[in-house]
């Protein structure tokens, strides 16, 4: 016991109702536990199913059948020579190739400062599977927050 | 001999002391041979020695700019700052171990020099348990991720610099915190480990594992949020906390120290949840170690990745280790821990601790499954998957909520069983301020439901936690106080009790912020030439043209605008772009953020062209502000309960052996605890928790 005072007046409560012989953990704890372990459980598997974004290379989007006219994200390496800037209707055109394959991509939007031709970037969107890809969101990879590269000594 | 060489004989040094520290205190406490203890004591001094030196030299080799060492070459150059230059210190991967070694042996010897206040035979197995993460440490820095290695032929005449994101007021502080907050998830450990070796988990272990896991909580809380507070000034995209991996990982700890510090709470009352409480301060130290692992592994891509090496897969081992070696020892003290009251009442305090690690609980398993989605369900597909901040927002914002709701009424309940009168009665005015704001906020404009529900819950227990003060000072005021001085005296008294609170009003305020700029954002994206304007909100930006300044470290490119509110013109804004010598390609930016009220003004200069064109890209972040707010208030709340009791309760029973010191020491104040609480005549209502 830590201490006594505390118990005083739950000691009143106590004394009114008769002692009931306790299981080790009552019922009410163990459907409570049972019912916020459900709806967390739920919570994740109902927002997994409609938030999952398949992550792909440019390959594996020309072969996933089922990833078309779903939001997915691509990764690959900017085209020498293709980005196409309009700027009229801010609209950015470019390719990204994953070394075998190549897609073309369409992007309205604020443009990640580094982006350039020959960097790795992530695109986010929908691909009809034909014509260019319709990406919501641009991300460059950074090479890193911290460090270049590790030399090896 | 250089500062480097000086530096790596240190760390040889440091681990040879670390192994021996780690062997004289295990072999001190079996054989119980005090002299051994107090040799393993000095030993971990000599450590935190050694390991001071270490980093010495390393400052020394970056201000003196030593770049024959390959890492001061690849994280600084002549023409950085002096203050930049000594904080790339742990700007990379291997300064940061050392940091971090650094940083445990200090705690260590902080821990050493006041053991005297812990129980003596938990002191020689925390001191090996530290010395032997130390050991792993200084290892790692010796072997695999040295920062003393030297380039073999002639050295550069500058270095590469820092990465311009990391020239920034926040480097100087958001890294040497969050580590430190990582690290120091090893003393609760350390405490839990040689609780389960001696077998003595009793109330007097728990009062030193809980500061010490306050404290980490403390620091980690800083961590996180000055990291907020970077990410949200530096990186441009108008948000604090994007849900990336790297920033998970530092959220896991926190969650479950958060709810360790308050079911161990039951288990000082009660002598409850000795299982679970051991398993938490287990789990915020592997979480701790895996989170290192997972931003350095490479394992998990993050879109501001770390550098990728070969230490992940020690930290991995390192990991399982402490994992088995933990579960090995819980399972053998498994009889020990068996709890010594049953739970009563689901309407409870306990009840509630209990609703409530079950949240924090489920928010960490909910981000670790996000976190390890791509790995998931790249183990049960062929295909990697993905899941963004919307996963995030929509699970754990509901669950935040609950946990929100559930701290409202929490300290309404009292240990063992509260009655149903007494708990109508208490609510009572907290509902009724729920249903007012509930009410008011959809004619005052706030029309979205989610952010309904979200405000109500927080007006719901800010005014069950506002009326629980107002109380308290009440009882003070109505013997004599001025009420201003019955708060301050009320928290002095019962730092744990309004510690708390001050720390759940942080948090409410905080996510009051954080619905705000979740709910209410405004985004903009303009395309200006001089003498346009572009509109915000009640804002108007006119756009001026472009500056371009050259300084002998950096070129600042920045744009001109007048921000006009309402009709009036209020400033001039200069968002600008920052490009530093080897980083051409990415300039940091200066994001203009002006503060009016409670909404914040965003402007980031995406793009220019020349003098006369520039790219905007502009938020309005409303209730921001109230998210530091919010933080500062928990950081506060969290010192006021780690603040030590004051010495003169110990002094006049100084005499007696420490261990029967510290509980006489805390009994004395509990009846002064009983009549106030007595006083305000409420059932159920207890000490100071």
């Amino acid at each position: 016991m830590i201490t006594t005072k505390s118990a005083s007046s739950e000691q009143q409560v106590e004394d009114q109702q008769p002692r009931r012989r306790r299981r080790k953990l009552p019922l009410s704890f163990l459907l409570a536990g049972v019912v916020i372990l459900g709806a967390v459980a739920y919570l994740i598997y109902a927002n997994t199913q409609s938030n999952a974004a398949y992550d792909l290379t440019v390959s594996q989007l020309f072969q996933c059948k089922s990833c078309l006219a779903q939001d997915v994200r691509v990764e690959g390496t900017v085209l020498k020579g293709s980005i196409q800037n309009k700027s009229a209707t801010q609209q950015l055109s470019f390719v990204i190739s994953d070394g075998s394959k190549s897609l073309p991509v369409v992007y309205t939007g604020v443009v990640p400062d580094i982006f350039s031709a020959g960097i790795q970037v992530v695109v986010e969107g929908r691909y009809s599977g034909q014509g260019a890809f319709q990406a919501t969101t641009l991300l460059t990879k950074c090479p890193s927050k911290f460090t270049v590269a590790t030399p090896t000594p | 001999m250089h500062f480097s060489d000086l530096g790596v004989i240190a760390l040889i040094l440091a681990l040879g002391f670390a192994v021996y520290t780690l062997v004289a205190a295990v072999v001190g406490a079996a054989r119980s041979s005090p002299q051994l203890v107090a040799s393993a004591r000095r030993g971990a001094l000599v450590v935190t020695f050694f390991l001071l030196l270490a980093s010495a030299a390393l400052v020394i080799s970056f201000l003196t700019h030593d770049f024959g060492v390959v890492y001061v070459a690849d994280q600084s150059s002549r023409s950085m700052p002096w203050y930049f230059v000594a904080a790339a210190f742990y700007s990379g991967q291997e300064g940061s171990l050392l940091y971090w070694a650094l940083m445990l042996s200090v705690f260590s010897a902080i821990f050493v020099v006041t053991s005297r206040r812990a129980p003596a035979q938990l002191v020689p197995y925390v001191i090996a348990t530290l010395m032997a993460i130390e050991t792993f440490f200084v290892l790692m820095l010796i072997t695999v991720s040295s920062p003393f290695v030297r380039f073999p032929g002639q050295p550069p005449a500058d270095g590469a610099g820092l990465n311009p994101l990391l020239r920034d007021p926040g480097m100087l502080v958001h890294p040497p915190t969050l580590l430190m907050g990582f690290m120091s998830f090893s003393l609760p450990y350390a405490f839990a480990v040689a609780a389960m070796i001696t077998g003595r988990l009793d109330s007097e272990w728990l009062r030193s594992i809980r500061r010490w896991m306050l404290a980490s909580w403390c620091i980690q809380t800083a961590g996180l949020l000055l990291g907020m507070w970077w990410s949200y000034h530096v990186l441009g995209w108008g948000g604090y906390w994007e849900w990336d991996p790297v920033e998970n990982s530092a959220l896991f700890p926190w969650l479950t120290a958060t709810a360790f510090l308050h079911s161990t709470m039951v288990q000082e009352r009660r002598g409850m949840l000795k299982v679970w409480n051991l398993g938490l301060v287990i789990a915020s130290f592997a979480l701790s170690i895996f989170g290192t692992f997972e931003v350095r592994s490479g394992l998990i891509s993050s879109v501001h990745s770390f550098a990728y090496s070969a230490i992940g897969g020690y930290f991995l081992l390192f990991l399982c280790i402490v994992i088995v070696f933990s579960l090995g020892l819980f399972i053998f003290r498994l009889p020990r821990l068996r709890p010594e009251q049953e739970f009563d009442s689901l309407i409870s305090r306990e009840g509630s601790f209990l609703l409530n690690n079950f949240l924090l609980v489920g928010i960490t398993a909910a981000t670790l499954w996000g976190t390890l989605f791509p790995l998931i369900s790249q183990a049960f597909g062929h295909l990697s998957e993905e899941v963004g901040a919307p996963f995030y927002n929509r699970v754990d914002g509901p669950i935040f909520a609950a946990l929100i709701l559930a701290m409202g009424i929490g300290p309404l309940l009292a240990w063992r069983r509260t009655g149903t009168h007494t708990l109508w009665r208490n609510l009572l005015t907290p509902t009724v301020i729920a249903a007012a704001c509930a009410l008011i906020l959809p004619l005052a404009g706030v029309r979205d439901i989610a952010a309904n529900v979200g405000f109500t819950v927080c007006a719901f227990t800010a005014g069950a936690i506002l009326y629980e003060l107002w109380r308290g000072m009440r009882v003070r005021h109505s013997h004599g106080e001025p009420y201003p001085v019955a708060l301050v005296l009320l928290i002095q008294r019962y730092r744990r009790r309004y510690g708390g609170y001050i720390v759940h009003l942080g948090l409410i305020c905080l996510a009051i912020g954080v619905i705000g700029s979740q709910v209410f954002q405004q985004e903009q994206d303009a395309n200006l030439k001089p003498g346009q304007s572009v509109t915000i909100g009640d804002y108007r930006l006119v756009y001026f043209g472009n500056t371009d300044l050259t300084y002998p470290d950096v070129e600042i490119i920045s744009a001109q605008l007048q921000v006009w509110h309402d009709g009036q013109l209020q400033e001039y804004i200069y968002p600008a772009r920052l490009f530093y010598p080897n980083f051409q390609n990415e300039p940091a930016s200066s994001i203009s953020i002006t503060t009016e009220g409670l909404t914040d003004l965003y402007v980031f200069l995406a793009d220019w062209n020349g003098a006369s064109q520039a790219s905007l890209r502009i938020f309005l972040n409303p209730l921001v502000p109230l998210i530091w707010c919010g933080g500062l208030l928990m950081l506060l709340g969290g010192i006021i309960c780690w603040w030590p009791e004051r010495r003169r309760r110990r002094s006049d029973v100084s005499r007696e052996t420490p261990s029967v010191a510290r509980p006489a020491a805390s009994k004395q104040e509990k009846p002064a605890v009983a009549s106030a609480t007595l006083a305000s005549a409420r059932a159920g209502e207890g000490g100071e928790t």
